[in-house]
C-alpha cells in the first residue's frame, strides 16, 4: 500500500515538473504557432483528396513559394516589433524587380543589377522612414500613401507589360542557380534564403544590442529615448532592412517566373502583417519574434494550401485566413495574459 | 580639479544651482530659484502643481535650458544642454511611467541602451544578468530572474529596477520624479527603502513630490517652491509636516 502511495507521489511530482515545463515552453512566443502549424499540417495530411499535401510535389511548389512572402514577413515583423506598419511592400517589391529587369536587360552585370535594386529597396525603405518619423505620420499612412505613389509610377513607366527575361537571360546561369536553384535536385535555394535571412535577422533581433533597441523603441519609446536610445534612427533602419528584403524577394520570384510582372508581390502587405500577427507579434510594437514570424509565414502558406487542395472556392479561403488571425490574436493575447497573471 | 576632501563650503555640494530663470512664452515658471544638493543628501522637492518643480529639475537634468542662471557640479561651472550631457556628469533623472518597456525582462531594460556587448555589438547576457542581480541586490530587492518580464512585476519593483539601473550606473545624483503616485502605501515603503539604500551607497537624491507623508521620514532638506518662486529651505529638524503643510499652500509674499 505505501509503495502505491509513493508511485501516486512520484506521478504527483512527474505531472507537476510537466505541466511546468508545458507552461515555460508556451511562454515562449513561437510556441503557439508552432503547434497550430503541426495540427493544420497534420490536418490537411490527413484530409486533402489522396493525401496531395505532402504529395512531394506539392511540398516543392510550397518550399518554393513560401520563401517569397516569408521573407517579406521577417522584415514585416522586424519592423512590427519596433512599432511601425509598411503597406507598400507591395509596391516597392516590383518596382525593385523592374529596377532589375530594366538594368539588367541593357546588358548590367547581374549581380550589380541585383545590388542597385536592393540599394533602391532600402532608399524607398528609408523615404518611408523618413516620412513616418521626421512627418510624425502613423506609419500606417505613410506607407499607404507610398505604396499607392510608387504603384502609380510603376504602372505608368512599365505599361504594366510583362517584360520576359530569357530572351538575354537563359536559364541555368549561376546567377540564377544560387537565387533560384535546386541543391541536391532537392532543396530549393529559396528554402536556403528564407533560414539564412531568418538566422542572421534572429541573431541581430535576439542577441545584438540593436535588437535590443529595437524592442526598447516599440514597447515603451519615451523610456527607449531617455535612455538615449536614437529611436528614430532604429525605425529608419527597420524600414531600410524591410525595402531590402523585397527587392531581393522581387528579384527571386521575376527569376523563378521567368518575367517581370507588374502585379508582383500584390497583396503582400496585408499578407505579411497577418504572418507577424499569426508569429505573436503584437500590433502595438514591443513584442514577437523572428522564429515566431518565420513559423506565422508557414502557418499561412499552408493554410491557403491546403485550403485550395481540399477544394475550397477562392474567396472562402480569405474568410479562412481572417478567422485564422482572429483567433491567433485571441490566443495570443489569453497566454499573455495568463503569462503575466 | 584636484579635490582635496576636507575642503572648503564649495567641496560640500554636489550641485549648486544659482538664479535660474525660465520663461515658457510669457509664463515665467522659474523665478530665479537657488537649490543646491549635498553629497549624501536626500533632498525632498515639494510644492504644489504648477509650483516649477518639475521645470526646475527638468533644467538640471538637461530636458530645458535656463534661460538665466548658472549650474556648478562638484564645483564646476557647467552647461546642461541634454540629457546626455545631464548623464555623463552623473545625473540620472527616473520619471514616473517612461522609465521601463514593461514587455521586456529585467536585465534587458537595466541596460538598455547601454547594453553590454562583447564583440560587434553582440550582447553579453551572462555580465548583464549578473550585472542587473547584483544591481537590485544592493538595494534589497530581490527578484527571482533577470529574465523576468517588468509587466510580471509590482510597482515598487517597477520602481526598484528603475532605480537599480542608476546605481549600476554610478549615478552622484538620482532625481525621482513622483516615485510613489501611483503605489499602494506599502509598495510607496519598499521605495522609500531603496531611496534610503541609494544615499547609503554615497548618491545624493533629490525627490519631488506632494505627498509629504511619504517624502518627510525619508529626507534631510525640504526646499519648497511656489508659483516659480523658492519659498523655504530648511533641514528636517527645524521643521515639521505641518509647517511644511502650510508653506505650500501659502502664496508667496511681496514685500
Amino acid at each position: 500500500m505505501w509503495e502505491t502511495e509513493r508511485v501516486n507521489e512520484d506521478s504527483q511530482a512527474v505531472i507537476a515538473v510537466l505541466s511546468r515545463k508545458l507552461l515555460k515552453f508556451f511562454s515562449y512566443r513561437a510556441a503557439d504557432t508552432l503547434v497550430v502549424f503541426i495540427g493544420l499540417a497534420l490536418i490537411f495530411t490527413f484530409f486533402t483528396p489522396h493525401h496531395l499535401f505532402i504529395d512531394p510535389r506539392n511540398i516543392k511548389a510550397l518550399a518554393k513559394l513560401t520563401p517569397d512572402l516569408g521573407i517579406v514577413a521577417l522584415g514585416i515583423g522586424m519592423l512590427m516589433i519596433c512599432g511601425e506598419f509598411d503597406l507598400s511592400v507591395g509596391a516597392v517589391l516590383p518596382f525593385c524587380s523592374y529596377i532589375f529587369v530594366v538594368l539588367s536587360r541593357a546588358g548590367m552585370n547581374l549581380v550589380f543589377s541585383l545590388g542597385i535594386a536592393m540599394g533602391v529597396g532600402a532608399l524607398l525603405g528609408l523615404l518611408n522612414g523618413l516620412i513616418t518619423v521626421k512627418g510624425h505620420i502613423p506609419s500606417f499612412i505613410a506607407t499607404l500613401g507610398t505604396m499607392m505613389f510608387w504603384r502609380g509610377v510603376l504602372y505608368v513607366h512599365s505599361l504594366m507589360w510583362p517584360i520576359g527575361i530569357r530572351a538575354y537571360l537563359p536559364a541555368g546561369s549561376s546567377f540564377e542557380h544560387v537565387l533560384t536553384g535546386e541543391i541536391g535536385g532537392v532543396l530549393p535555394a529559396q528554402v536556403v534564403w528564407f533560414v539564412v535571412f531568418g538566422l542572421v535577422l534572429g541573431v541581430v533581433l535576439h542577441f545584438h544590442k540593436f535588437g535590443n533597441w529595437v524592442y526598447a523603441t516599440g514597447d515603451n519609446k519615451e523610456a527607449a529615448r531617455a535612455m538615449g536610445i536614437n529611436t528614430d534612427r532604429v525605425k529608419m533602419i527597420c524600414f531600410m532592412i524591410v525595402g531590402i528584403l523585397c527587392a531581393f524577394v522581387g528579384v527571386m520570384q521575376l527569376l523563378r517566373l521567368g518575367s517581370f510582372a507588374a502585379t508582383q508581390g500584390l497583396g503582400f502587405e496585408l499578407k505579411a502583417i497577418a504572418a507577424s500577427v499569426v508569429g505573436g507579434t503584437f500590433l502595438m510594437g514591443g513584442v514577437g519574434s523572428i522564429a515566431g514570424v518565420f513559423l506565422g509565414a508557414l502557418t499561412i502558406q499552408i493554410l491557403e494550401n491546403g485550403l485550395i487542395l481540399m477544394r475550397v472556392p477562392v474567396f472562402g479561403i480569405s474568410a479562412f485566413i481572417g478567422l485564422a488571425i482572429i483567433l491567433f490574436v485571441v490566443l495570443n493575447t489569453y497566454m499573455r495574459r495568463r503569462m503575466i497573471r | 580639479m584636484t579635490s582635496s576632501p576636507a575642503g572648503g563650503k564649495e567641496e560640500k555640494s554636489l550641485v549648486k544651482m544659482a538664479g535660474v530663470h525660465k520663461w515658457f512664452g510669457k509664463v515665467h515658471a522659474l523665478k530665479g530659484v537657488d537649490f543646491e544638493v549635498r553629497h549624501s543628501e536626500i533632498v525632498g522637492l515639494v510644492g504644489d502643481n504648477g509650483a516649477g518643480k518639475s521645470t526646475l529639475i527638468k533644467v538640471l537634468s538637461g530636458y530645458h535650458l535656463a534661460d538665466k542662471g548658472e549650474i556648478n557640479f562638484e564645483g564646476k561651472r557647467v552647461n546642461i544642454t541634454s540629457s546626455l550631457d545631464a548623464r555623463k556628469l552623473g545625473i540620472e533623472t527616473v520619471y514616473q511611467e517612461q522609465a521601463l518597456a514593461p514587455n521586456m525582462s529585467i536585465s534587458r531594460n537595466i541596460f538598455m541602451g547601454r547594453e553590454l556587448v562583447r564583440s560587434l555589438g553582440f550582447m553579453d547576457k551572462k555580465a548583464m544578468d549578473g550585472g542587473s542581480m547584483e544591481a537590485l541586490k544592493s538595494i534589497g530587492l530581490h527578484l527571482r530572474s533577470p529574465d523576468a518580464l517588468i509587466a510580471m512585476l509590482s510597482g515598487g519593483e517597477r520602481q526598484g529596477v528603475a532605480i537599480a539601473r542608476v546605481l549600476h550606473f554610478k549615478a552622484k545624483l538620482v532625481i525621482l520624479d513622483e516615485p510613489t503616485i501611483a503605489l499602494s502605501v506599502k509598495e510607496a515603503q519598499q521605495v522609500l527603502e531603496f531611496i534610503k539604500q541609494l544615499r547609503k551607497e554615497g548618491i545624493s537624491v533629490v525627490f519631488i513630490t506632494h505627498n509629504l507623508y511619504h517624502v518627510f521620514p525619508s529626507a534631510d532638506r525640504f526646499v519648497v517652491l511656489t508659483r516659480g518662486e523658492k519659498i523655504a529651505d530648511v533641514e528636517k529638524k527645524g521643521t515639521s509636516i505641518d509647517e511644511l503643510a502650510e508653506l505650500i499652500v501659502k502664496p508667496p509674499s511681496h514685500n
